[in-house]
């Protein structure tokens, strides 16, 4: 059971969150207590990676073979974690969600990355839904806890809606690969499913079962909640869910997309998908005047371009989607940190009220202008390598067209990335604005993501070699698992 | 194909520390220390100068190759190094980029608003100008030329004039437009060559591409980079954006980004798909063309004395593309030689027009007239680049210009025929610019207006020396440039 003390832990937390929500509101204190565990989960989770040797092919299932702890998962825990503890940083105040409510909001916020992280680890097709639902169920009413504004409502019910459409398509699919594949076990499917590929049934049922994650990952044509739920839920929670829950996306599809053995006829549909989702994100974001609606349909287009990487199905693909999903963990964790500290109450902010943030806050317009460049992949921050990476697998599975269309995407991509750069730098607000007023701690994290964004970018080996041994433990991993403790166990 | 020859001594790497030692002091000294912001840039921009000079000094022609080179593993997973060298057509460029960042912080000696920030851009985009120049690693090519685009934009929407922001955006649309094309390309060539590297030395000795991937390839890098080398008709971005910034953001813009096209498309795209820069010349030389004969049409009609310089721009780097396209020795020797002799051109005249600018405040030149009155000094900086802009004789634009209608008289008669004719149109607006700014009837509410100071004449002596000398001993420049254009011919398929 060592194996699963991270999960434990943020078990623990939201079990003591529920025991605080039954006695007297405290929000200060819910904010520290909430800030120290989050700590707390994050130094065990890394500690246990670190401490675990995770490198190569060792893993451990757990829960009848249904839960596999292996380096690739830990690794995910870690960015998990990391995003958690970073989105609780954000709560000092917490203007956004009414007072009465916050040891609800840090009980939910517990539950959802404890769900993300069996997410992770999950290697049933039952235990997949199951954490995937628990998630969502937990983010659907994080929407809807936004005070003080009608929209809050309107986005939960459109998130609930499409996420229950998702999961509901995403059964069948499951239903038909267990069909198939005879087994719910993906071990058991990935040694049956890739010599199959060609049968539809096989097929659909795949397409059918990414949806779920599509919705997860706001890729077209479940991307529609995105700028709604973005707009409406409090900044902290969007926050979360354009950072956490992207990054467990990322991982179940690179699990999900190995199953297939690398079919040529799965990825054909999902360069479709990938293509549709970035030119819509990227159309619809150029007229946007709300800065949370511009990063969730930014969060739309890069949808599609982790799907490039997911899609290549190569080792460096699976390379590129980790560091891919680092990646958007920091930069878009940079963007909402700078929706927070220059929101007023808790409103939603505006690309013009961003008019003079350079003298206003220089180093908060530091940050925006780096993840800003960053998103649009421009070196020498750290959008660029992941994109580069992205790229050179797309092109060493030989989607050379599919580059270029992405590389126009990111052209037109930065025109609204220039724009809110422009209303920070540029632009001088009309009235004297209200200087803003950065706390120390504040400032800290600010120079970290931007050092993590520029190291990313002029000098990422470390990273990358990370991200390259963890795509080769998955890639071993389920290769190893055909047959094996698995089959013997729980064979069909 | 071509020797390395390592650096006993990193010159190459002092250039940037350097260029960032300057960035770091900018961004430390506070903000009210103007002066001491400037003196700071000034002492950079000094020092990267004499390194350059240096470099460009201590070439040795008779060895050949890249030198100076240093290597230094980067990500080894992806077989990128940081790996910078010197070659013929480098070491005149580094030496240009000196000149115009030294110069370009002088011209601005009397900036006011947000100086620091004002620096501290102008500093990392010249770093990039000079990385780019120097690196020898595909990666790190790609990550210079954007590094010294991105500057660009805050330079311009801050400090600019004329529809700046118009400019501003039109011009990094149009420049990363045509990084979305070299990206793939140059992904493209390194995952087809199977050598799971970026080192361009080795792609070009070891990689066999074939004639199609070449082709491919040279097109992606000729479009992408032609973008920033203002071949037409993808100019139009330039002498929106030559007139829309800030007097020293013109003078690195013209005088070195765009060169920064032209020598991408000679370091990646001729070195690397050698098959495909002769299947496409012909190509090259009608746009070159083309772009030669319109921009000097164009700036016949123009009444801003920036956009007479943005479009003679146009038609000055028309005549580095056909340089390029003759595949020969002569048309490469001509078109770097042109590179840093346009280069230098235009600084100055941007530098002089900035000076007239800042004084009269219009550029308009209906408006002015008669202005060598009472500013003579500042008058004949113009007078300068406007007679180098012509090619005349013993200045150093001259004989670029020889060089490549040689060449091109050779492989293409009729092209040469076009562009040596539109060198008359040429000299005809730089004529009548001349003609209605500096002379004829005074506008006499200039006229109490004080010329040039010693001190603030120090650029533009700079640059007009620099002019004259290399007009004066060609040679200096030529052997140089041979040396490399010599071995790059030789080594053709």
């Amino acid at each position: 059971m060592s194996f699963f003390i991270p999960e434990l832990y943020i078990l623990i937390m939201a079990g003591l969150f529920f025991v605080l929500s039954l006695a007297p509101d405290n929000p200060r204190r819910d904010f520290g207590l909430a800030l120290f565990l989050s700590a707390g989960g994050l130094a065990i989770c890394v500690g246990q990676a670190v401490c675990g040797e995770w490198a190569g092919s060792q893993q451990q299932l757990l829960f009848s073979g249904t839960y596999q702890v292996d380096g690739f998962s830990q690794v995910f825990k870690c960015l998990i974690t990391i995003g958690f503890f970073l989105v609780i940083s954000l709560c000092r105040k917490l203007p956004g969600i009414a007072e009465k409510r916050h040891s609800e909001f840090y009980l939910l916020l517990s539950v959802a990355t404890l769900a993300l992280m069996l997410l992770v680890s999950s290697v049933h097709l039952l235990t997949l839904y199951i954490a995937l639902e628990l998630s969502s169920y937990s983010l659907y009413v994080l929407v809807y806890l936004r005070s003080g504004y009608e929209k809050g409502i309107e986005a939960a019910i459109k998130y609930f809606i499409i996420g229950a459409t998702a999961s509901a398509v995403m059964l069948f699919g499951f239903a038909l690969l267990y069909g198939t594949g005879q087994s719910g076990y993906l071990s058991d499917l990935m040694r049956e499913l890739p010599a199959r590929m060609n049968e539809p049934v096989v097929l659909i049922g795949f397409i059918l079962s990414f949806s779920g994650f599509f919705f997860k990952l706001a890729l077209f044509p479940f991307h529609f909640w995105a700028p709604d739920a973005y707009e409406g839920a409090a900044h902290q929670v969007s926050a979360y869910i354009a950072t956490v829950s992207k990054v467990a996306a990322i991982a179940v599809l690179l699990r999900l997309a190995a199953l297939s053995g690398g079919s040529e006829k799965l990825a054909a549909f999902l360069i479709v998908l990938a293509l549709a989702s970035m030119t819509i994100g990227n159309l619809a974001a150029m007229v946007q005047k709300d800065l949370k609606r511009l990063l969730a349909f930014s969060s739309i287009a890069h949808a599609g371009y982790v799907m490039i990487a997911i899609l290549s199905m190569n080792v460096l693909g699976g390379t590129s989607a980790v560091f891919y999903a680092f990646s958007l963990l920091v930069m878009k964790f940079a963007c909402f940190l700078v929706v927070v500290e220059t929101s007023v109450d808790g409103k939603n902010v505006e690309i013009d009220q961003l008019a003079g943030l350079h003298r206003r806050a220089p180093l908060l317009a530091l940050t925006l202008m780096l993840a800003m460049f960053g998103l649009a992949g421009i070196p020498p921050v750290i959008g660029f390598t992941s994109k580069l990476l992205v790229f050179t697998a797309a092109v060493e599975a030989g989607y050379l067209f599919l580059v270029l269309l992405a590389m126009f995407n990111v052209v037109i991509s930065l025109y609204y990335y220039l724009l809110v750069v422009k209303a920070a730098y540029f632009t001088e607000p009309e009235t004297e604005a209200t200087p803003v007023s950065v706390s120390v701690p504040v400032k800290l994290l600010a120079l970290a993501l931007i050092l993590t964004m520029l190291i990313g970018g002029l000098y990422p080996h470390p990273f990358i070699e990370l991200a390259d041994s963890m795509a080769e433990s998955l890639l071993q991993a389920s290769g190893q698992a055909s047959g094996q403790a698995f089959g013997q166990a729980f064979g069909p | 194909m071509m020797p390395l020859h390592a650096a006993q001594f990193p010159f190459l790497s002092l250039i940037l520390v350097c260029c960032a030692g300057g960035l770091l002091l900018v961004l430390v000294l506070p903000a009210r220390q103007t002066s001491a912001i400037k003196w700071a840039s000034a002492a950079s921009g000094a020092l990267t100068l004499l390194v350059s000079l240096y470099l460009f000094v201590a070439y040795d022609q008779t060895r050949g190759g890249f030198q100076f080179v240093e290597q230094l593993e980067w990500i080894p997973g992806l077989g990128i190094s940081y790996l910078n060298g010197v070659d013929g057509f480098s070491a005149p460029l580094l030496l240009l980029t000196g000149i115009v960042y030294f110069t370009g912080v002088l011209t601005m000696w009397e900036l006011q608003t947000r100086v620091k920030e004002f620096f501290a851009l102008f500093i990392l985009l010249v770093t990039g100008v000079f990385g780019m120049f120097m690196a020898l690693d595909l990666f790190f090519i790609f990550i210079w030329y954007d590094v010294s685009l991105l500057p660009m934009y805050l330079l311009i929407i801050v400090w600019g004039s004329t529809r700046r922001e118009y400019a501003a955006m039109k011009l990094m649309l149009y420049l990363l437009f045509g990084s979305a094309l070299i990206l793939p390309g140059l992904i493209y060539l390194v995952v087809q060559s199977g050598l799971g590297t970026f080192s361009l030395p080795i792609l070009t000795s070891a990689a066999e591409f074939s004639p199609f991937q070449q082709k491919l390839a040279f097109l992606l890098f000729y479009v992408g980079f032609g973008i920033l080398a203002g071949v037409w008709p993808f100019h139009t971005w330039s002498p929106v954006g030559h007139v829309a910034a800030p007097t020293a953001v013109s003078m690195l813009h013209a005088g070195v980004l765009m060169k920064i096209g032209a020598f991408g498309i000679l370091r990646v795209g001729i070195f690397l798909c050698p098959v495909g820069w002769q299947y496409w010349a012909p190509l090259m030389g009608f746009l070159a063309t083309v772009g030669i004969l319109y921009g000097a049409l164009a700036g016949l009609r123009q009444t801003d004395l920036k956009y007479v310089i943005g479009y003679s721009s146009v038609s000055h780097m028309g005549i580095v593309g056909l340089g390029l396209a003759t595949v020969s020795v002569d048309g490469l020797n001509g078109a770097v030689f042109q590179m840093f002799a346009h280069g230098v051109m235009t600084a100055l005249f941007f530098s002089a027009v900035g000076f007239i600018y800042d004084r009269t405040h219009t550029r308009a030149i209906a408006d002015l007239g008669g202005l060598a009155h009472h500013m003579p000094v500042a008058s004949a900086y113009f007078v300068i680049a406007a007679l180098t802009g012509i090619g005349i004789p013993c200045l150093a634009s001259f004989w670029a210009e020889l060089l490549v209608f040689i060449a091109a008289f050779r492989v293409y008669p009729v092209y040469g025929a076009v562009a040596v004719s539109a060198l008359v149109v040429s000299a005809l607006f730089m004529l009548r610019v001349v003609q209605h700014t500096l002379f004829g009837p005074v506008n006499e509410k200039f006229a109490h207006l004080a010329d040039v100071p010693f001190g603030l004449g120090i650029p533009r002596m700079l640059l007009a020396a620099v002019i004259v000398i290399f007009g004066l001993m060609p040679f200096l420049m030529y052997e140089t440039i041979q040396t490399t254009a010599v071995a790059l011919i030789n080594g053709l398929p």
